[in-house]
């Protein structure tokens, strides 16, 4: 009987386990709205990183547009962050 | 302010013989943009020509190669020099006449002499290259040739050789290779030389010398290095050139470049036998004075008018007219475009909102005093135009980071002590009394600046619209950019009456008409039919591009994200070096602390100047591409000529 009791509450998780599950939880959602993001954009920028290389190398005036052309995909990662704080903090 | 300066169409006729004082008037005012003439036959200029270069332009033409080639070999540029009226042109050229050709002979002869010396240095290590293989055979060099009854074989094998007939060998294993020389009876030679190439035999060419190999090495390094105080001797020269002269260089050059584009300036002008044409641009308020110049110049023998614009085909070149503040920004709009000649310049408006953006992203006291020492010392080193006005753009912003520091009481990180932020607080760390970030109310601010911002850019677009389109057309643009402002602002008067949201009006308080619906939804929902109906008759396709009203505005959302990720980091750098190496050591200090608190002190320096370049790339790339990106495509098309008026800047001479 005794032992059955223990089992039970083993089993059973206390209110303070599930809010600290629970936190848990948001960290594991917020660092995936942010990773996966970040891959995102770090695989936008690629494609157009090895273009505005090239541009830069055939013509050195296009830097700067290049360079705005290449932070363009940040967005998706900020947004990813934006998620991400909103997750952790609101 | 806002609108690009003033331009009037000149056109400028005289007599051929008129050519030279009216093209030296105009170098001198610099204003005249010449509008270059092409013999394609347009309307009016039936059977002008081209015209040819003013007498001197070859001679002018050559000194300035001479110069430049001298410039090059003493690497001196004019950029790097402060600018300094050193003599005026008669002085000058007398100078050149007299100074020029002494001074091309010697750097010549240096260079000559530079460049034999390199060679023979050259030589003289391919030889230490090819006698060091026989180093290891101790005999002279000389006894390798000159036989009648025998061969001598030298080279690299890759294994020990046996041969069978009577030979002198001698085998020296290498690391990779292993060197052999064998003297052998020419009667054998067909028999070493198979049993050679069973092991695989490369042969080395036998040196052309006398003497043993070290003996040689040694005399052909001697040389070397005598070659080598020589030639460091010449760079001291070269040097001394470079001091003695670099004023003269560079004020030669700039006369020469005037005197070679003022002799060429006829190839742009159209010709006949006897008169000249030119056309170009100068800016309205300029052209009495310019007129009046040119006439006295040629003594009243000359036919100077102002032209109608033809804005459909006339490209007018674009010279910025911004007060002098906003003038360090035109580099920013550069980068994308220059405006059109009939476009709104919004430099204005970016040099007010780049440095509130930089600032609130980041907004660190700290930060902002680094960028602010950084943007004042780099002066020293960036002596060109546009380095000096990206230092003051940067300049601006650090002051505005410093600006939004205090308000939102930050200093790397840290909360300045006893000072409450007036913004919303970007704390990351709750600390005794602080606030923890304030997120929504971030977040809430930077969709109104977006909304503010985009707000502004769709009137500039109605504006604009008015100032270039004609017609039925004009009128659509007008609408469909009315229309996206009602489509976003009917969206968020919607949003509002139905959820409270902090720093927004709340509409949900509106009379219902159905359940959760209020006039508020009512209102903002015809709003946004009506916008998207506007946006419609204009062009059908744009309406596909409705969802881009919220991806813009939630952009602005990067403000406060970029700014966290920089908060952050700082905080975290904090939090290594004080809060885990350098804390707990003070508190048990011991000999071994010091050398975790240097590690600390290093931590905290690395990552702070690591958290001010992302601070520059992150607080500079993304307001400018807020501009770019969001505000710029809601009225800026940009792609003006740029204004370059026929003349120069003169730095180092006097007219």
């Amino acid at each position: 009987m005794a032992a059955e009791l223990v089992t039970a509450v083993d089993v059973v998780m206390t209110v303070e386990q599930i809010k600290a599950s629970q936190i848990g939880m948001k960290a594991i959602a917020a660092a995936l709205a942010v990773g996966m993001t970040g891959i995102a954009t770090g695989i936008a920028e690629m494609a157009i990183g090895t273009a505005a290389v090239g541009a830069t190398a055939e013509n050195k005036d296009t830097f700067g547009l290049v360079l705005l052309l290449t932070v363009i995909p940040e967005t998706i990662v900020i947004f990813g962050l934006v998620v991400a704080l909103l997750l952790l903090f609101v | 302010m806002l609108a690009p300066k003033q331009m009037s169409r000149l056109l400028i006729v005289a007599s051929r013989d008129r050519m030279a004082p009216v093209v030296a008037e105009l170098y001198r005012h610099h204003l005249f943009h010449i509008e270059e003439f092409v013999e394609a036959g347009a309307v009016g200029y039936e059977g002008f020509k081209i015209g040819t270069p003013l007498s001197g332009a070859g001679e002018a033409s050559v000194d300035l190669v001479k110069i430049r080639a001298i410039e090059n070999a003493t690497s001196i540029h004019g950029d790097d020099i402060d600018s300094a009226k050193i003599c005026t042109s008669t002085e000058l050229k007398s100078r050149i006449e007299r100074e020029l050709p002494l001074l091309e002979k010697e750097v010549v002869d240096l260079m000559v002499r530079r460049s034999l010396l390199d060679t023979k240095v050259k030589e003289n290590e391919q030889k230490i290259a090819e006698i060091r293989p026989f180093l290891t055979v101790p005999v002279d060099l000389d006894l390798y040739r000159g036989y009648s009854g025998f061969n001598v074989f030298a080279g690299y094998v890759a294994r020990e050789v046996k041969l069978s007939v009577p030979c002198e060998m001698s085998y020296s294993p290498g690391k990779d290779k292993n060197f052999i020389v064998i003297v052998a009876p020419a009667g054998e030679r067909s028999e070493v030389e198979r049993s050679l190439q069973e092991a695989a035999f490369q042969p080395v060419q036998i040196p052309e010398e006398s003497g043993t190999p070290q003996a040689r090495i040694d005399y052909y390094s001697g040389e070397i290095s005598t070659m080598k105080t020589e030639f460091d001797e010449i760079i001291k020269k070269l040097e001394a050139v470079r001091t003695k002269h670099s004023g003269f260089l560079v004020a030669c050059e700039e006369f020469l470049k005037a005197e070679v584009e003022q002799n060429e300036a006829p190839l742009r002008f159209a010709t006949t036998k006897q008169t000249f044409v030119a056309e170009g641009w100068v800016p309205s308020d300029r052209v009495d004075a310019v007129t009046a110049d040119l006439v006295k110049a040629t003594e009243g023998k000359i036919y100077v008018t102002v032209l109608p614009i033809d804005f459909e085909h006339d490209s007018v070149p674009v010279e910025y007219n911004n007060p002098s503040f906003a003038k360090p920004t035109q580099v920013l709009m550069d980068v994308y475009s220059r405006p059109k000649y009939t476009e709104l310049d919004p430099t204005l408006m970016v040099s007010i909102v780049f440095p509130i953006f930089f600032g609130l992203i980041l907004g660190d006291v700290g930060y902002g005093l680094i960028l602010l020492a950084m943007s004042l010392g780099l002066r020293k080193f960036l002596k060109g135009e546009d380095g000096r006005y990206l230092l003051t753009v940067l300049r601006n912003a650090s002051i505005s980071s410093i600006i939004f520091g205090l308000l939102f009481s930050e200093f790397l990180g840290f909360a300045i002590p006893g000072l409450q932020p007036i913004l919303p607080s970007r704390h990351l760390m709750v600390e005794h009394g602080s606030h923890g970030p304030m997120i929504p109310d971030l977040l809430i601010l930077s969709i109104w600046i977006g909304v503010l911002h985009i707000s502004l850019g769709r009137i500039l677009g109605i504006i604009n619209h008015a100032r270039q389109d004609h017609g039925e057309h004009r009128t659509k643009a007008m609408l469909a950019n009315f229309g996206w402002l009602a489509v976003m602002w009917g969206v968020l008067i919607a949003i509002w009456s139905i959820a409270a949201l902090p720093l927004m009006p709340n509409l949900t308080g509106l009379p219902p008409v159905v359940s959760i619906v209020n006039y508020g939804v009512v209102i903002g929902g015809v709003l946004a039919v009506l916008g998207i109906l506007l946006i419609a008759r204009d062009s059908v396709l744009e309406v596909v591009e409705l969802p881009s009203i919220i991806s813009h505005v939630l952009s602005y959302a990067r403000i406060v994200a970029v700014g966290f990720s920089s908060v952050a980091i700082a905080m975290v750098v904090n939090f290594i070096s004080i809060g885990m190496l350098i804390q707990p050591q003070l508190e048990n200090f011991s000999i071994f602390s010091i050398i975790v608190i240097i590690a600390g002190l290093v931590v905290f320096l690395m990552g702070h100047a690591l958290n001010t370049v992302l601070g520059i790339m992150g607080g500079g790339l993304h307001s400018i591409r807020l501009h770019y990106v969001e505000f710029f495509t809601k009225f800026y098309k940009g792609g003006g000529v740029k204004y370059v008026p026929f003349g120069m800047k003169r730095r180092f001479t006097e007219d």
